[in-house]
């Protein structure tokens, strides 16, 4: 239990330290939903294969490109753990495109009246 | 739950009460709602505030001074808590070996303290001159006198780079003199010092006396970081390193099996080790450095790049104080005289230690303090309670040791050298990418979170 406390201050105090660009997220994100919430055209169904198809491919490239923004390389991924580490980083990234994409596809993705 | 015909489909929608909320939507509403759960689950239980009216002293704004002063005021109700340290800046010390490898800007080991000081702390922007445990009372540079009631020492310790002769941390950065210990702007000149040495290549000496040091794993990490960076720039084929330790043969490190993974890699590395062999002097103008063994004989060698480690002691003003060790291997270092279990003054029984200045067989680092800090908040509410110190310190440490850039190996230990993981399925031993991201991007978050007494 205390390492998945751990774990959530930790990455409390990384949202803390990054809050502009978090702020900036939320602010899109809670723009978008309302928009696409109030118009009663917004196409969800149709937006979710655009935001999962989103997802994979943030996802992916979030996968390929997280060891060396972080002055890594893949070829420093040595054992199961660093794979699962890296494959749950991506996956955050993942859902958090999917959030963003889902309302603006949504909106953008119009039913026909 | 009601139904919808649109366009010839049913479409079904769910009645306040019904408990047949849509899937989807009952999906995001489970997981929101998990997430207190989660936090409720994974947070340590809250106790109600004890009420006294004690005061307590804390001499040191650093790690453990701080973070075992939220630590009280979470613990205590009506306690009066006082912070005594000058220093305006508060240095994030893991970081420097970063900055001082180029990996890192200088900024992100900077903090101001204020930014740190708990609501309800009183901070007195001073230094503690002078202990004097037998009548409760600390002496400031300001030249109050501070009574107190319960005592925490968390002065840090000291660079004793006087034991050097010719030695000048002004000069760190110039003539390929460097050391990463000395601050944040000794760190960035180190880092200039090493780009500009990559660049040729040469000479490199890296050093490390005996006796207590803090982040025992920092000339390492800095000899590991030398070679990769030689390699880097292609001149580590026309470098030679040599790496001179005042520790016996065959010893680089305390815990066996990482100081034998050590040499192996350094061997690869072709770094040649020499022991018993003390830095005591250097000549930064002329790039010569002096070594002595415990003979006494000495060799003075040229250098292109030189890493001074300092020996270490106690300040002065713990070293001088009857609050030092008597007698024993912690007494000529001047060190906190405290039991290794309970942290507890060992004769003053209202005196604790944190973090460095601590006389203890091991653990002068950031997870030492993230692991004693609770203790030594929970064995002095205790104490003020009236009962017995019963939480006991097993001397909990940890290492990330960059092996290269990109690299590193998560090694934690206790006060016997037995490997202590944290998660079962992390392999110390084994160099990876999720200890450098720890290194690199989780470990500060946590050392804040620590300084705020959460974790």
């Amino acid at each position: 239990m205390y390492e998945i406390w751990l774990m959530l201050n930790i990455v409390w105090e990384t949202l803390l330290a990054a809050w502009p660009l978090v702020l900036a997220l939320v602010l899109v994100f809670a723009a978008l939903t309302l928009a696409a919430l109030l118009r009663r055209d917004a196409a969800w169904r149709a937006a979710w294969p655009v935001a999962l198809a989103g997802a994979v491919i943030v996802g992916m490239a979030s996968f390929l490109l997280l060891p060396s923004l972080t002055l890594s390389s893949l070829g420093e991924l040595k054992y199961w753990v660093d794979w699962l580490a890296l494959a749950g980083l991506a996956a955050g990234f993942a859902l958090l495109a999917a959030a963003l994409l889902l309302p603006l596809a949504a909106l953008l993705k119009r039913q026909p009246t | 739950m009601k139904q919808r015909h649109v366009n010839g489909k049913i479409l079904t929608t769910d009645v306040p009460g019904s408990g047949a909320a849509d899937p989807q939507r009952r999906r995001w509403l489970r997981a929101f709602s998990a997430v207190p759960l989660v936090a409720g689950i994974a947070a340590p239980a809250a106790k109600a505030a004890m009420k006294t009216n004690a005061r307590i002293v804390i001499a040191g704004s650093g790690l453990g001074g701080i973070a075992v002063a939220s630590r009280l005021m979470k613990q205590l109700d009506g306690a009066s808590v006082t912070i005594i340290d000058a220093r305006q800046k508060h240095y994030y010390q893991p970081g420097f070996t970063l900055v001082a490898t180029g990996i890192w800007p200088v900024d992100k080991v900077l903090d101001p303290t204020a930014d740190f000081i708990p609501a309800g702390v009183k901070w007195i922007p001073e230094m503690v001159t002078e202990f004097d445990p037998a009548a409760n009372a600390v002496l400031t540079s300001g030249g109050q006198r501070i009574a107190y009631d319960y005592l925490v020492v968390a002065t840090g310790l000291q660079l004793d780079y006087a034991q050097i002769e010719g030695m000048d941390v002004a000069a760190i950065g110039r003539n390929g003199l460097t050391s990463v210990y000395a601050g944040p702007d000794a760190a960035v000149a180190t880092w200039n010092a090493l780009d500009a040495f990559r660049q040729k290549g040469g000479q490199a000496l890296m050093t490390l006396p005996s006796g207590p040091l803090k982040c025992a794993g920092a000339p390492l990490k800095m000899t590991f970081m030398v070679a990769d960076r030689l390699q880097q720039a292609g001149t580590l084929a026309n470098s030679r390193i040599d790496f001179h330790t005042g520790l016996p043969t065959d010893t680089v490190f305390g815990v066996k099996v990482v100081n034998d993974d050590v040499l192996a890699r350094w061997k690869a590395l072709g770094i040649h080790n020499h022991y018993l062999s003390k830095l005591v002097a250097v000549d930064p103008g002329a790039r010569k450095a002096t070594f002595a063994s415990p003979e006494g004989q000495r060799e003075t060698l040229g250098y292109d790049f030189l890493h001074v480690v300092p020996p270490m002691r106690a300040p002065d003003v713990v070293k001088k104080s009857d609050l030092a060790w008597k007698e024993g291997g912690f007494a000529p270092g001047g060190w906190l005289e405290v039991d290794k279990a309970t942290l507890q003054h060992r004769r003053y029984k209202n005196v604790f230690g944190i973090g460095d200045i601590n006389g203890t067989p091991r653990g002068k680092t950031a997870a030492t303090v993230k692991k004693s800090a609770p203790l030594v908040a929970h064995n002095l509410t205790q104490v003020i309670a009236g009962r017995e110190p019963d939480a006991r310190f097993d001397g909990y440490t940890s290492c990330p040791l960059i092996v290269r850039e990109g690299s590193a190996m998560l090694i934690e230990f206790d006060y016997d050298g037995k490997l202590t993981p944290s998660l079962p399925m992390i392999d110390p031993m084994q160099e990876s990418y999720l200890a450098w991201l720890m290194k690199v991007r989780m470990l500060k978050p946590a050392y804040v979170s620590v300084l705020k007494g959460r974790v």
